[in-house]
Order: structure tokens, then sequence, then C-alpha cells
């Protein structure tokens, strides 16, 4: 089963930091200097409504949309995780369209390519961006690390039955005892 | 504080009062939610649902301007349901009569209008707070920064001692500051009328002492109290005030009614400003003297919780800067006095030798970001987590607790049909202060960025046919400045919240001064404005990008066309 970055509503506080440290996480240098409106592309989003403030990010489902309306097969379940193959995607946007939870954002980014006539040109590169756990950071995801309340875990298999464990557990005794009385 | 910081987390209720937390303090806010998860209750009271609003048992979301109506109420309930601590009052405080005198027209009834506050809510809050087994009081600038900010701060004082919160675990009075080292400039005498350590300027023996530690004649020191910040401008203006010496501050941004602090800076005949970056105060500046920045150099801040700890150099300073204390050395060298230090633990075994409740701070102990809180009399003693453990109040002569509150008065400048809203100032979790710092932080420029915003309720804004994230003019008598709508439910109908750092949004262009008598802090949370909206969007966003350009190319051009200082020092 994939893992899944999941935030407690009840500890976060909207600061933000989870979404400076993805964007920080991904950048190719890491370099918190280089981050600039334009490139700030974060995979985790705060959201605040009138009652709640938490983050959201990919689910990571298991059979997952994104990928299985992928026109050019860029997105695969691998390294436990939906991974996109940036170098294969297109920017069609159809995984924007197919996610359910917002959690795929197509951008854009410069890149010099050779057109092969000993020409380089700056093309606009597409990438789907998703959380993608952090895959190559040997410390894990940066926005577990960085949030201030300990709002943000990765569910993993294991804790995700402790979850459900745990609320069939309520369930059954604080409803269900009260059914026949 | 009389509390810890970290002991916030062990109490079993939080009363929180104009304090936000998560956007002023995420670290602090991170103590409240573990709070919460082992078990406190919380009760919030704040006209905007804050995050802490969120978690919380209760929230009384009482109407801008109300802080005394309501505290008053809080006191009646007390006394009314005989819900205080009689044995704690009797032994410990004074003046109880006298609180009922003030309380007994402040029924939680009678003020349900002014607060806007259900009755039972107000009840219900009490019953709360003073059934808690131990409890702390948490407030903000939302209770300081009104001309009745001082009777405010005394009236929860009282609620306090009313229920003996004080002295124990988990159990205080937790005003929470406005900036980082807030409480470190306090501690070390930038008052007027304290010298380091809280010792009056008045007192003979203190100059004395003082003197003979700097080698000075006790006869040169001035016995009379200084000025504060917010009152410099009308001196100036007055020709009270020739010259003005600004270090690490920004008034043009920062202080209450921006185009009469200008006129102020104006009438000086000599403004110096000591700083690490540019600002709309050095603009004005005569001579700018650059310093050193946090990363750049050591030194000692003192935490809310009076808790000293030691930071260290991160990176070597650039270019023609130098340490705030050696710029400050050269000057008075200068001027005649020759001050010399070779490092900061000179300076600081200088202020432990003078300043009695910090002696036993020594450098060593402080450690490694450690953390040792005043009062710290001996090299023996461990510093102080909790104030008032003996339940001894030594700041008047019976060593009783004061019962005070006072009349609740309105806020100086209400709404009108030409001015319906209130504005209120308030912080943003990414940007600090006047910015000057954060706003060159590309990441933090990237979540929040000129020209600021202007929190509104969408049904406030809809009646005003203002669309979200559009540009609006916000106008006060005082003023009018362009920002941008934000959309937020959960602010209160009927008042719209500006943080201060923006140069183009800038809303202390707007706000009043009303100033508190004790404190001098202006009422930067509530004056009179109307929001227009901008037919030509287009023009708008060109119209705020000019400002914000034209500013930044002014402020390049003062540091371009500066002519270095003459003589080398």
């Amino acid at each position: 089963m994939n893992r899944f970055i999941l935030a407690d509503a009840n500890k976060c506080i909207g600061c933000r930091t989870c979404e400076v440290a993805c964007a920080v996480a991904h950048r190719p240098d890491g370099d918190v200097t280089g981050v600039s409106a334009v490139n700030f592309n974060p995979r985790i989003h705060v959201v605040k409504g009138g009652d709640i403030s938490t983050a959201t990010a990919c689910r990571q489902c298991e059979d997952a949309p994104c990928a299985n309306v992928c026109p050019n097969n860029a997105i695969r379940r691998e390294h436990g995780f939906v991974h996109v193959l940036q170098d294969r995607c297109i920017g069609c946007k159809t995984c924007v369209v197919a996610c359910p939870y917002g959690a795929m954002e197509v951008v854009t980014h410069p890149v010099v390519r050779n057109t092969g006539a000993a020409v380089n040109v700056l093309v606009e590169k597409a990438q789907a961006n998703k959380c993608d756990l952090c895959y190559t950071r040997p410390q894990g995801p940066a926005c577990i690390e960085v949030c201030p309340t300990e709002a943000l875990r990765c569910i993993d298999r294991n804790e995700l039955e402790a979850m459900s464990a745990e609320k069939r557990r309520r369930a059954a005794l604080d409803a269900g005892a009260q059914l026949y009385s | 504080m009389s509390v810890s910081l970290d002991d916030i987390e062990n109490s079993k209720c939080l009363f929180v009062f104009g304090y936000n937390g998560a956007d002023s303090h995420p670290i602090v806010a991170r103590r409240i939610v573990k709070a919460r998860q082992k078990g406190a209750k919380i009760v919030v009271c704040d006209p905007r649902k804050i995050e802490t609003a969120r978690i919380a048992d209760q929230f009384l979301q009482l109407h801008n301007g109300s802080n005394m109506a309501l505290i008053n109420a809080f006191i009646y309930t007390l006394i009314e349901e005989e819900l205080y601590d009689k044995e704690f009052v009797a032994k410990y405080t004074e003046g109880f009569d006298g609180l009922w005198d003030v309380v007994k027209d402040y029924a939680p009834e009678a003020v349900e209008a002014a607060t806007g506050v259900p009755a039972a809510q107000i009840r219900q809050a009490m019953r709360t707070y003073a059934g808690a087994e131990s409890a702390v009081i948490m407030w903000g600038m939302g209770v300081t920064q009104y001309g009745q900010g001082t009777e405010t701060v005394k009236s929860l004082a009282a609620l306090a001692l009313l229920t003996g919160n004080l002295g124990r675990a988990g159990a205080g009075v937790a005003p929470v500051r406005g900036q980082n080292n807030v409480q470190g400039a306090c501690d070390m005498g930038v008052l007027p009328d304290l010298f380091p350590g809280y010792q009056s300027v008045a007192d003979p023996a203190i100059r004395e002492k003082f003197a003979k530690a700097w080698g000075i004649d006790p006869a040169q020191m001035d016995p009379e109290p200084g000025v504060r910040l917010s009152l410099v401008p009308h001196l100036a203006m007055e020709g009270k005030v020739k010259a003005y010496y600004i270090m690490g501050e920004d008034p043009m941004q920062t202080e209450a009614d921006t185009s009469s602090v200008r006129k102020g800076l104006e009438a000086l005949d000599l403004l110096v400003v000591q700083d690490i970056f540019m600002t709309k105060t050095a603009e004005m500046a005569d001579v700018i003297l650059p310093a050193t920045s946090w990363g750049e150099h050591s030194g000692v801040y003192t935490c809310c919780d009076r808790g000293f700890q030691r930071f260290y150099k991160a990176v070597e300073p650039k270019y023609n800067v130098k340490r705030d204390w050696e710029i400050i050395s050269l000057i008075a060298t200068e001027m005649g006095y020759p001050m010399h230090y070779d490092n900061d633990q000179q300076i600081w075994d200088e202020l432990r030798e003078l300043c009695p409740i910090y002696y036993g701070v020594t450098y060593e102990k402080m450690g490694e970001l450690g953390h040792i809180q005043w009062p710290c009399p001996t090299l023996e003693h461990p510093g102080t987590p909790i104030l008032y453990t003996d339940l001894k109040f030594t700041a008047v002569a019976s060593g009783k607790g004061q019962l005070l509150t006072h009349q609740w008065r309105k806020p100086a400048e209400l709404t009108t049909p030409d001015y319906p809203l209130v504005l209120s100032t308030v912080r943003e979790v990414g940007h600090y202060s006047c910015r000057s710092m954060t706003g060159n932080c590309a990441a933090l420029k990237a979540l929040a960025d000129e020209p600021g915003f202007v929190q509104i309720h969408p049904d406030n804004a809809r009646q005003l046919g203002i669309q979200d994230q559009a540009l609006v003019w916000v106008e006060s008598r005082r003023g009018k400045v362009i920002t941008r709508a934000n959309f937020n439910e959960r602010v209160n109908r009927g008042a719209v919240y500006m943080t201060y750092q923006w140069w183009v949004g800038a809303c202390n262009e707007l706000t009043q001064e009303n100033m508190d008598p004790v404190t001098n802090t202006p009422e930067t949370k509530y004056c009179a404005v109307t929001l227009k909206s901008i037919d030509d969007q287009n023009w708008a966003e060109s119209h705020a990008e000019q400002i914000y350009q034209d500013l930044k190319a002014r402020l390049r051009s003062v540091v371009e066309n500066a002519k270095p200082a003459a003589v080398a020092m």
C-alpha cells in the first residue's frame, strides 16, 4: 500500500511552513534564496475555511485516476508512491482534471533545448507536480520535518489500520452500548 | 510573563485574550496546541475567529474596542456568582471593595450590546476559568494597542488575583510581547525612565552606582526620565527635540499616523538611523550607520518569559558594517567619552555587576542555547521560571496584589456613515515587524508581497461591490492607500484588518494615535475607514506596481548618492 501525507486539522495553525519547505526541497539546488513568486510551486497546500485550517497533498491512490488517464504513460506506481516521470510529461493537464483532490498541478519552467541544428533555444517545459514523498531525500518528507505543531504525518498501512481499529473500538463501545439500552 | 512558555503546555486552562499566536508566534502557538492535546480547556476572546479559536472550547467574539467592558463583566461574574477564591483574595490582595464599585454596572446582561457577547457565554467563560485547577491568561497587542491598554492589563491581572491563578505551575499571567527581544530591550533599559535591570533613573543611589562603574561624575547624569518613542515626532514639531538617533526601528512604517511621524522627522535638525537594510525611515536620515544583522553577530536575547538565551554568529559580516555596540563605542569616543569593549562577554559581565536581578546569569551558565530566567540574583541561583511563588507582590509596600479595574472607555475614533468600517492592524505569519528583513527573503515574499492585503468579511465586500483579490482603496480621515482585498470568513462583519508592514498598502497612513496615557502606545487596533472599489483594475495593478518600483528606486538612489564618512573611524 502507498504511504501518504495527512494533516491533522486540530493541530494545523495555517502557517504555510510546509509549503516553503516543499518548494525548497524540490529545487535541484535546494537553495531557499532561489525561490521566487514565479517558481514557487509547492506540492502541499494550506487551505483555510471558516472553521478549518489544514494542509492537503496527494493521497497516492492505489488505483490512481491521474495515472489511468495519462495519455503518455508518464504516471506510474513505483517506489511506494504514484510517480510522475517528468521527461514523459507533455503538460496536457488531463491528470489535473482527473484528480478528485486537486492534488495535481501542471506547472512550467524554462529549459534550454538543443534543436539538433546546434541551436539552443529557451522553451517552456511542462511538469505535472504532485507530492513524491520527497523520495530522493534521505530524511524523508520535508514538510513533516518543519511543521511546528507536528500536524503532518506520513501514514502507512500499519498506521491506517491503527486509526481504523480505534474508530471501530469507539463505534462499538460508545455507540454500540446504547443500541439495546 | 509570570509563567514560562513551556509551562503553558501544562496548564489546565488557557484564557486567550487579544492574542493571535498562530500569526504572531507560531512557536508559542505550538504550546497552545500541545496544551489542548493534553486536555486543557481553551477560551478565546477575539473579534476574529483566529486559529486558536478553532480549537477552543469557547470562543467569545467580542466587538472591536469593547475589551474593558467584557473584562468588567468577567469580574462582575466572578464576584456575583461567588466563583472567586475568597481565601486567596483575603490573604494576598487589596482593593476588593473598590473593584465592585466599578464593575457593579457591568452585569453580563448589561454589556451584551456593547460587547456583542451573549451574557450566558460570559458567565460560562468565567465558570470555566475559575473552575480550572490552574489557568494562564495570555494576551497580546489586542489588549495593549488601545488608548485604555494599561488599565485593561490591570483588569486582566485582577482576574488572575481573584481566582488565585498566580505563583504556581500552570497558573499565571502571560503577556506575549510584540517583537522578538522586546523583553531584552526593556531588560537593557531601553525605556525612558529606567536603567538596565529595571532600576529607576530618578533614584540618586542607582545613578551613583552606574556613574561609578562608568567612571563619570554622578552629577553629570540626567535625573529626569527621557521621552517615549511615540512622543518624539510631536516634540520635534514643537522644537523640543532637535536630534533623533534611531537604532533598528522604522517608525515611518510601524508607528501610527505616518503623516504626523513624517512631519515630526522632517522638523528635526539631525536624524541618524542605524539599521541593516534601507527603510522609509532611513530614507529621511542625515546619517546612516550600517550595522551587522542577527546572523552576523552573537549576543543574548531575552524571551518574553524573562529567559536569557545566547545566540551565535552564523556568517561573517560583509561590506562596511559594524556591530551595534562598536558603533556606540566609536560615537561615545568621538564625543569625548572613551568607550571600548573587546567582546560581548565584557558588556554582559558589566551588566551583571550592575543589575542584581541578572547577577547570577553568567555566560557559562547560559551555555549553548540554555535558557535562564531572571530574577537570578546569585551565582548558585537556577533562575526563576515562575514569578510570585511566595505570593508577595512587591510592586507596592504592602506586598499585596492590587485588584484594579476601570470604567470602559470607547475608542477615540468611532465609525460614521462616511467611514463605516473599523480598521484594526494585525500580524501575519510570514512577515516580521516592518518587513525590512523578511521582505528580503525570497520564499516569504512568494507567500505574501506588495501591495499587501486588507482582510474583509465576504458579506461586507459584496455590499461594496468588491471582488476577492481585487485592488481597493482604503481611506481614513488621515490618508488613503491602495491594497488587495482578501476575503476572510473568520473576520467579523463591520471591521477590516491590515498588517502594518507593507510599503504600498501602508495601514499606518490611516491609523490614529489616541495614546495610552501611561505607555504612550497608540490605539492602532481601532480607527474608522471606508473601502472603495476600483473599476479599472488594470490601471490599479500598474499604479500599485509603480508606487512600489518608485519607492525601491528612491531607496536605492539614497544609498548610491550617500557620501561615505569623511573621517575613517
